[in-house]
């Protein structure tokens, strides 16, 4: 079904983020448009989504040209379902900022260019169009630039030299890319590619060309060998930054790994066991990486690569079951990796440091900040009925029907690592007693804050926290819904269909 | 029956607020709640008894088949009645022994919380069900076991019950998946019909070791056992209720369920044997030699725990009949020596059985319940105990020549066993009251009525067996062996061989008792051998882990850009090169290729020139200035080939990007060359290899021939639809508008990023 | 003349590669800079390249016709160049901010963030 609704969340987005820029200087307002604009788009994504899951896939044909001569834009579930958990974790981080980000930093745009990132972001799961695609992953990565930067101390620059750096080099290749795809089929239309690739008799040139995406969208969702920026930056920016990144920005990469690798390129054996062999290290690296850490973000940014590997263990193993636990793992994990860092964020609030070695006490002194804390702890760790839970199930099951049994062992060793780090993280940050930590001048503690800014912080957890709990209670709805990405992801004739109409 | 194990849960998270709200000192109130679930539970007595199970359903994940479905049979009853029961007791004590603790509220939580697990793990039906409420029986333990949480031994013990446990659940789950997928059913109820095909599948075996591991990691089974002592940290009425007899029954009760569907195998019965008369032995022998009161009760309770496992192992009739009795006499009898601890713990301070004797004069109940509890595990004819070990022995006995090295096993456990109750239960309370203790008093009668209930129930079922022979026992015994037993439970069986051993049993026991005296030489001279325990096996496991894990987190994450670049990129050649030289056919078709004119080799050259001095300039300016006419010379390429804007366009961007840089870096330190000869080769290899391997790529593509269906659309409607002649003008603007717009975002945005990064400068107070 | 370009792409992805693995910051960016030339030359000769006719249509015309060269990769070059020349900006600025702020030019001592804080 065509309709320019589809656009909507990306438009609604680019409209909020120029507004914002003509309020450059009254922080206030900027801070009630982001969250009322957030909110709006909340609203506008379970539109859309309701939409498509009650009428099937929309597309916008961008200037009505007909696809595949002018840009497609697509939703069908899965799209829809990652603009939603965007604009949910977008409103969250926007109620966050709010409470959380300084002044200094909103006079300089800080709001208009998350909003910015925002739009590039859905921009990138609705897009029918290779390099379309590209131009939104550039959107994303110059927005995450400013916002990794804006401020610039020492640990942020270092930090966004290797980010930048990394990440201009899977561009590269990304595009590098496209110029080989459009060299094999003169196409850039995701679902005419679809078709034209299939064709192409020379599959060797095809596979090469799929190793390229692999290694571009990899760097980007952080999988090994490639996640190298992710842990030498994501603990440098402010609390509300590194939420959103943690949330949001290596599911781009993942989105687009599963989108190409069961629309465009399927699998060959080779590619299927260096996806699986990739997601078993990915798992041991980030597993083993956040074992060692003593600095809470660094935790959560290593279990950020570890639970990745899970979402790739789920394309390695290429079953219609091992999808739906990847899709339904993407769900929680955006919500849930959100949840962390901003909950990592507040108890730098409250004590001035991340170190796991200093850090103690919450529980005697801030019981019901702990039990709330919990809640997205124990999410992660998938302790039953708990929204981790569910996909291993699937993962398991997935691994089990094509005999994948190693891989299957490093799922498990992953979530018992996970289970240990977060028991770590639970006995040091809230049983521990509390260490006497030095004041530090330059922080604004949680305790000076105004009241409407610590609502605001803790609200936005409150929210989170809400949906991960019923993402886990409710997990029948959930599954459905990834049943039917997963489903429309093995048969992607009905994504092809209502791109290129019937008659192809 | 889906109340019953919910409310548990509305319980854990309603109590705080409900604590709060009656604060008073007296929280006794709270045992109302076990207390009506065991009367729920034991109101279904009658229906068990009659040979009836009863279930209830709600579809929960219909999709996975997962629902909370329950079922009760006698099995699941016996185990409801112990958690609800034993629960109860525990309750009533819990409000004296942490009277006016500050977070009582939260431990009654947590408390409510495990209760309400446990029982959800015995009645579930279905075999996801059963491992989500498993794993919340070990988060709830964590959360007691390291209640006092200031307490660094404390943390220690939790995290290492949890690592333990939690290890064994992922096992559990992995099993339980298997068991589904090969099944495809997820009923417990219905699994032990489809019990041959599941032996039959080339998985069974994969799935035994998943069980087996999560069976034996919870029921402490050599060589996990050691989270148990541990796990002694946790206040008193947390190792009487979870650490001897509920939770560690888990694992019991998760074999006993599943040997209908899976057991009758020799995969089955061998390890288990093995397994279960290797902890007996092992803890049994070790709990002789302790001297913490609990310590000697945590071995005893491994040891047991391994009795139930082998005889589980053992799978016939008599066996499995001899479990249930064993597992109803060991709950009662340990249970009271845990609570008789407690009170000697909170009462006397110290728990070192060598400085305990005499409190029967100053707290005589209490000492009635604890000899009770010890006649009870000693199998003191009369007692309870009595008919489990004789039941133990003649399961044994019956099976031929193995049967009596396991038999003379089974009477060494027994011996020690009979010597820890003793030492736990006898020796603190007879003999001359050390001065210290003289002024002791009676604790209140809630503390000491509990253990006294369960002791002397211990006598009861021991005198009056038929109160529990056909009432509990039968249905146990008919729900793992699925048939209709035959038997009777009696205290006299006539002089025949296995009194004989009981006899023996007794005799050396307290033969024993006399012989060793606890101390701490006898301690240390035990210990002496910890290393080669597996605790330290697995701590030096650990560590070597540990080490691991940093060595390889520091090999990859070494804090250089290049070398994670070079990571990057020599993987991605690596595959390059791989799929390339093993997937494509390499030729180059001369005859599609165009004609070298000399003036565009001219500047081919030039361009190689400029990059070369790009690369290897010496000046940072000249660098710049030679990159800036590698884009110039572009724009020569573009114009030839038919691309004035790009020429346009490249000139413009390249005159500006050249122009910042020098601007922008002009005082910047000293352009050096900072690497040595050796990085310089081995990064000058890896680039040549890229960029071949980009080349050769490049070949290969250009030999594909393409409709390009796009490009005539195009061309044949620019003018016609889009109403422009400069066809990439109209592709911009028009046909991949959209991609223009976000192009000019992207400038708009690395605007104001780099407006923010000139300008920005963080007040100290504001950085953070 | 094609496989001429193809060296010279090979040579700007080599060039643009041992760059950015240059310890100086000045290096890298100029690197990444080589590598985006490489790709938009990329993208041009797999469009394959035609000499002299470019895809403009005649005053007269209504299409194009006969031999032209296709205009969707000079398109995309056009569309890749302008993002390329905003992130290299914000890159150059962001190397002279971080000279500013470590001191410093050498990426080796740009390693604070990786170790454990």
């Amino acid at each position: 079904m065509s309709s320019p609704f589809v656009v909507l969340p990306i438009i609604f987005q680019l409209f909020l983020a120029v507004l914002l820029m003509f309020c450059w200087t009254q922080k206030n307002l900027q801070k009630l448009i982001s969250v009322v604009g957030s909110l709006v788009a909340v609203i506008i994504s379970v539109v859309l989504f309701a939409a498509v899951w009650k009428e099937g896939i929309y597309t916008t044909q961008a200037g009505n040209w007909v696809a595949p001569f002018g840009i497609t834009f697509v939703a069908d579930t899965f799209s829809t379902l990652m603009v939603l958990l965007t604009t949910l974790a977008g409103l969250a981080v926007s109620v966050f900022s709010v409470g959380s980000v300084r002044n200094a930093r909103i006079k300089f745009g800080y709001f208009p260019i998350y909003h910015f990132l925002l739009m590039g972001l859905n921009g990138a799961f609705l897009a029918g169009d290779i390099f379309n695609l590209y131009v939104w992953f550039e959107i994303i990565i110059i927005s995450s630039f400013v916002l990794i930067t804006i401020g610039g101390e020492k640990a942020q620059l270092e930090g966004a030299v290797k980010y930048v750096t990394m990440n201009l080099l899977a561009s590269v290749v990304f595009l590098t890319a496209i110029a080989i795809l459009y060299g094999l089929t003169g196409s850039l239309n995701m679902a005419d590619l679809s078709l034209k690739v299939a064709e192409i008799e020379n599959r060797g040139l095809v596979n090469v060309t799929a190793i390229l995406f692999l290694v571009g969208f990899g760097i980007k969702s952080a999988v090994f060998p490639l996640y190298f920026w992710l842990p030498a930056s994501y603990h440098t920016p402010p609390p509300a930054i590194s939420a959103i990144f943690g949330g949001l920005l290596t599911k781009v990469g993942v989105y687009a790994l599963i989108r190409v690798f069961t629309l465009i390129f399927i699998p060959d054996e080779f590619m299927i066991n260096l996806i699986s062999g990739m997601a078993a290290i990915t798992i041991l690296s980030g597993g083993i990486g956040a074992l060692i850490q003593n600095n809470l973000r660094k935790i959560f940014s290593y279990l950020i690569i570890c639970h990745i590997g899970f979402m790739i263990a789920g394309l390695g193993i290429y079953t219609e079951t091992a999808l739906i636990g990847s899709v339904f793992y993407l769900t929680h994990d955006i919500i849930v990796k959100t949840t962390l860092f901003m909950v990592a964020g507040l108890i730098f609030k409250i004590k001035g440091t991340y170190s796991l070695r200093l850090l103690g006490g919450f529980y005697k002194e801030y019981p019901k900040l702990s039990l709330l804390m919990s809640i997205s702890l124990f999410s992660l760790v998938g302790i039953p009925p708990l929204s981790g839970f569910w996909a291993k199930l699937f993962l398991i099951e997935g691994g089990l029907s094509v005999g994948n049994y190693w891989l299957v062992g490093f799922i498990l060793l992953g979530s018992f690592l996970t289970l240990f780090i977060i028991a770590k993280v639970w006995a040091g940050v809230f049983w521990k007693d509390s260490i006497h930590i030095p004041v530090k001048m330059q922080v604004k503690y949680f305790h000076e804050l105004k009241p409407l800014k610590r609502q605001a912080m803790v609200g936005s957890i409150i929210f989170l926290s809400v949906l991960s709990l019923s993402i886990g209670f409710g997990a029948e709805y959930v599954i459905q819904v990834a049943s039917k990405v997963a489903e429309s992801l093995m048969n992607p004739q009905d994504y092809i269909h209502a791109v290129l109409g019937q008659t192809n | 029956m889906l109340l019953a194990v919910l409310s548990g849960f509305f319980v854990a998270l309603g109590l705080p607020l409900i604590i709060k709200v009656f604060k008073g000192p007296n929280t006794l109130w709270v045992s109302l709640f076990p207390l009506s679930l065991f009367i729920y539970f034991i109101s279904k007595l009658p229906a068990i008894k009659d040979g009836e199970t009863l279930s209830s359903s709600w579809a929960w994940v219909p999709s996975l088949g997962i629902g909370l479905d329950f079922y009760l049979d006698g099995l699941s009853l016996l185990f409801t009645l112990l958690i609800t029961g034993i629960g109860t007791l525990v309750f009533v004590y819990t409000s004296s022994y942490l009277k006016g603790h500050i977070y009582l509220d939260r431990f009654y939580a947590y408390l409510s919380l495990f209760m309400a697990s446990m029982l959800g793990l015995v009645l579930a039906d279905n075999i996801i069900t059963l491992f989500i409420f498993w794993e919340l029986t070990s988060i709830s333990s964590f959360f007691l076991i390291g209640f006092n949480n200031d307490n660094e031994a404390s943390r220690k013990s939790a995290l290492t019950a949890l690592s333990i446990t939690g290890l064994g659940g992922f096992f559990l789950l992995t099993g339980m998946v298997t068991l589904g997928y090969v099944a495809q059913e997820y009923q417990i109820s219905a699994l032990a019909t489809l019990s041959e095909e599941i032996q039959a599948n080339a998985l069974y075996p994969l799935i035994l070791v998943m069980v087996f591991v999560a069976a034996f990691t919870k029921s402490a089974q050599f060589p996990f056992h050691f989270w148990l002592p541990g796990a002694m940290k946790a206040p008193t009425p947390v190792s009487t209720y979870l650490h001897s007899a509920t939770m560690v029954k888990a694992g019991i009760y998760l074999l006993a369920r599943f040997t209908p569907i899976l057991g009758n195998h020799e995969w089955w019965n061998g390890p288990l044997i093995i397994v279960g008369s290797i902890t007996m032995v092992y803890a049994a022998i070790h709990a002789i030699f302790r001297l913490d009161l609990k310590a000697i009760l945590a071995y005893s309770t491994i040891s047991a725990l391994g009795i139930l496992v082998f005889l589980i192992g053992l799978g016939t009739d008599e066996a499995l009949l001899a479990a249930g009795v064993f597992i109803l006499v060991h709950a009662l009898y340990k249970a009271t020596l845990f609570l008789v601890t407690g009170i000697i713990d909170h009462e006397t301070g110290t728990r070192d059985v060598s400085k305990l004797s005499g409190l029967n004069k100053v707290m005589l109940p209490v000492g009635i319940a604890a000899i009770l509890a010890a006649i009870s595990n000693a199998g003191i004819p009369a007692s309870f105990g009595f008919i489990g070990k004789d039941l133990i022995y003649e399961a044994t006995l019956h099976l031929g020549n193995m049967g009596y090295v396991l038999t003379g096993l089974a009477v060494i456990t027994n011996v020690c066993l009979l010597f820890a109750g003793f030492l736990a239960g006898i020796k603190p309370f007879i003999g001359p009251l050390p001065p210290a203790f003289s002024k002791l008093h009676l604790p209140p009668a809630t503390m000491w009525v509990p253990p006294l209930i369960l002791a002397s129930l211990g006598m009861v079922f021991g005198l009056f067996p038929m109160v529990v022979d056909t009432a509990l026992i039968k249905p146990i015994v008919s729900s793992m062996t699925l048939g209709t037993p035959t038997f009777e439970l009696k205290i006299w069986h006539g002089f025949n061989i296995v009194l004989l051993l009981s006899l023996l049993t007794i005799g050396s026991g307290i033969a024993l008792y006399f012989i060793l005296k606890p101390s701490e030489v006898l301690f240390a001279k035990a210990t002496r051998f910890e290393k080669l325990s597996p605790e330290s096996a697995v701590n030096q496991f650990a560590k070597g882990f540990v080490s691991f894990s940093s060595k390889w987190t520091n090999f990859f994450q070494n804090g250089y850009l290049r070398y994670y670049l070079i990571t990057i990129l020599s993987f991605l050649s690596l595959l390059l090169g791989y799929r390339l030289f093993y997937g494509v056919e390499i030729y180059v078709d001369t005859s599609t290729l165009s004609d070298i004119t000399l003036y565009e080799a001219v500047i081919v050259l030039i361009m190689a020139a400029a990059i070369f001095f790009t690369v290897f300039s010496k000046s940072r300016l000249t660098a710049v200035a030679s990159m800036g006419v590698v884009g110039y010379c572009f724009c020569l390429i573009f114009l030839f080939y038919s691309a004035p804007d790009l020429a346009m366009t490249q000139f413009s961007i390249d005159t500006l990007t050249v122009i910042l840089f020098v601007l922008v870096l002009y005082n910047l330190p000293k352009y050096l060359t900072l690497s040595d000869t050796r990085d310089r080769i081995r990064d000058g290899l890896l680039s040549l290899i890229f960029g071949a391997l980009i080349s050769i790529l490049t070949l290969e593509v250009m030999n594909e021939t393409v409709t390009k269906d796009i490009t005539s659309y195009y061309a044949e409607n620019a003018y016609i639809l889009g109403k422009g002649k400069n066809v990439v003008n109209v592709i911009l603007v028009d046909f991949r508008g959209f991609d223009t717009m976000v192009e000019i975002t992207v400038l708009a945005i690395a605007a104001l990023g780099v407006f923010s990064l000139l300008k920005l400068r963080l007040k100290s107070i504001e950085k953070e | 003349m094609e496989i001429l370009l193809v060296i010279l792409i090979g040579l700007l992805y080599a060039a643009g590669i041992y760059m950015i693995l240059r310890r100086s910051l000045v290096k890298l960016i100029i690197g990444l800079i080589l590598l985006g030339n490489g790709a938009n030359m990329l993208i041009f000769l797999l469009g394959k390249i035609v000499k002299g006719k470019p895809p403009i249509i005649e005053a007269t015309g209504k299409a194009l016709e006969g031999l032209y060269a296709d205009p969707i990769p000079q398109a995309l070059i056009l569309t890749a160049i302008v993002i390329s020349f905003g992130l290299q900006a914000f890159a150059i600025i962001l190397v002279k901010r971080a000279y500013k702020v470590i001191k410093t030019d050498d990426l080796d001592e740009m390693n604070a963030t990786d170790e454990d804080l």
